[in-house]
């Protein structure tokens, strides 16, 4: 911090009495640079303390942006006990006991209860299949899509058979529902009019092969077919 | 607050983050089975996939039992039922313990669309004792949507539900033959593209027993010609 050399006074000592001394002068300029220079510390002491608290709240902000990405980058994950299924009916305490001859099943069409001894080939049906075998595959984690005929299109069977799952689901005709189509899952039930509705395939995910049923898994082929097996 | 002391206190904040990252890294990055595999994972497509192609193994070797009393046959397809519905089990299992749906999120066969661990895309990573696939390809064995290697079609299986005696032999035998080539093929793609060591020690299983029974199935066949 050079200063520049102030020009000697030539003359020490004249004009004393009208102004200010030399020495005078002189104390007043130093008091001056001095106050200056505490400024200029004051300054830049703070300067260095905001710096390092911005670069601390910064770095902790970057840290704390890794770290949530390290934590949450895993493969993603979908539980199905958190999928809500909007507008999904569901029924607890269903028995399943092996029975001969029909059963009276509260619900149209049936989500589980009684049913018969041999359970039905899962497929594409273009006839109504008896309840009784139908309600074992739901046991065995099936899913059984059902439309009424008269109040769905061709188009809307077609999609509604694209959309079924391979295997481990049945689709059959049901005349007489209240709503055009439904599809069902041991203790579940979800009724719709459009086959893109979201809630269909949330569905599906949640409850197909889904341990709600008390066998999932168990054979959905090697039993009997219903009438008009297409696949 | 002091400078000094909000210094120490940003010096400590910085250094417990680093060695939370740090820690958390070397964890993930050290010890892959530590991540359970999730609903898109080549893990849970191979278990979803593989279900379904035992499924229709288990049913094959049901209906040749009723439709044959040869005792070699009928042994050959107890023993695949059970094993393979033992197996698809399993696999349920872990879908149910890794939180993921037993539903497919994507479809079939995405997974093997998948590079393996060496960054390879093509289906050729058992020694490329396949058939030639056009020479040097880089091209996917498959692509996501095909049916899975090996499995019967409808009609096979509604023909073997109507042979009897050595006709029906004959074709399960065919029909098994390429389905567990099939699951072969499936295992080792898994192989190359997963570290897990359950599924890594189900499909070794898978491989030894599937090879064996595909030799002696093979005799049986040439018996019955």
């Amino acid at each position: 911090m050079a200063e520049p050399r102030r020009p000697r006074p030539t003359t020490p000592g004249t004009g004393g009495a009208q102004g200010p001394t030399v020495k005078q002068q002189r104390d007043a300029r130093r008091q001056e640079k001095l106050a200056a220079l505490k400024r200029e510390q004051a300054r830049a002491k703070r300067n260095r303390v905001l710096g390092i608290a911005a670069a601390g709240v910064a770095g902790v902000a970057v840290l704390g942006l890794v770290v949530t990405y390290v934590v949450t980058s895993g493969e993603p994950r979908q539980d199905p006990a958190s999928i809500d299924v909007a507008g999904v009916q569901t029924f607890d305490d269903l028995t399943a006991n092996h029975v001969a001859g029909t059963v009276d099943y509260e619900q149209t069409p049936p989500v589980g209860g009684d049913h018969a001894a041999i359970w039905m080939n899962c497929g594409v049906y273009s006839e109504p299949v008896p309840d009784e075998n139908a309600v074992h595959d739901l046991e065995h984690g099936a899913v059984w899509f059902t439309y009424d005929p008269d109040q769905v299109s061709e188009q809307q069977i077609d999609d509604l058979r694209a959309l079924a799952p391979d295997t481990y689901s049945v689709v059959s005709p049901y005349p007489g529902m209240e709503t055009p189509m439904a599809v069902s899952a041991w203790g579940a039930q979800l009724t719709f009019d459009e086959v893109d509705d979201p809630a269909v395939a949330d569905f599906v995910t949640k409850y197909w092969k889904s341990t709600n049923a008390p066998e999932p898994g168990a054979a959905c082929t090697g039993g009997i077919d219903g009438p008009g097996r297409l696949s | 607050m002091t400078a000094s002391r909000l210094r120490l206190v940003i010096a400590a904040v910085l250094t417990a983050a680093v060695v939370l990252v740090v820690g958390v890294a070397i964890g993930r990055l050290s010890s892959p089975t530590a991540v359970v595999p999730g609903t898109d994972s080549v893990e849970a497509g191979f278990s979803r996939d593989m279900q379904v192609h035992h499924e229709q193994a288990v049913e094959m070797s049901m209906l040749v039992r009723d439709r044959t009393d040869d005792p070699e046959v009928r042994t050959m397809a107890y023993d695949i039922a059970t094993a393979q519905a033992q197996q698809a089990g399993q696999m349920f299992a872990w879908l149910q313990v890794w939180g993921v749906p037993q539903a497919p999120s994507e479809p079939t066969m995405t997974w093997m669309t998948r590079p393996t661990l060496d960054g390879d895309f093509a289906g050729h990573e058992h020694g490329a004792t396949g058939e030639p696939s056009g020479g040097a390809s880089t091209a996917p064995a498959h692509v996501p949507g095909d049916p899975m290697p090996g499995l019967a079609g409808a009609d096979d299986l509604r023909l073997l539900g109507q042979l009897d005696g050595v006709e029906a032999e004959r074709l399960w035998l065919e029909l098994m033959i390429a389905h567990h080539r099939g699951g072969v093929e499936m295992a080792e793609a898994v192989e190359a593209r997963t570290r897990d060591r359950e599924v890594l020690a189900l499909a070794a299983g898978m491989i030894t027993t599937q090879d064996s029974e595909i030799a002696a199935m093979e005799d049986m066949l040439a018996e019955r010609s």
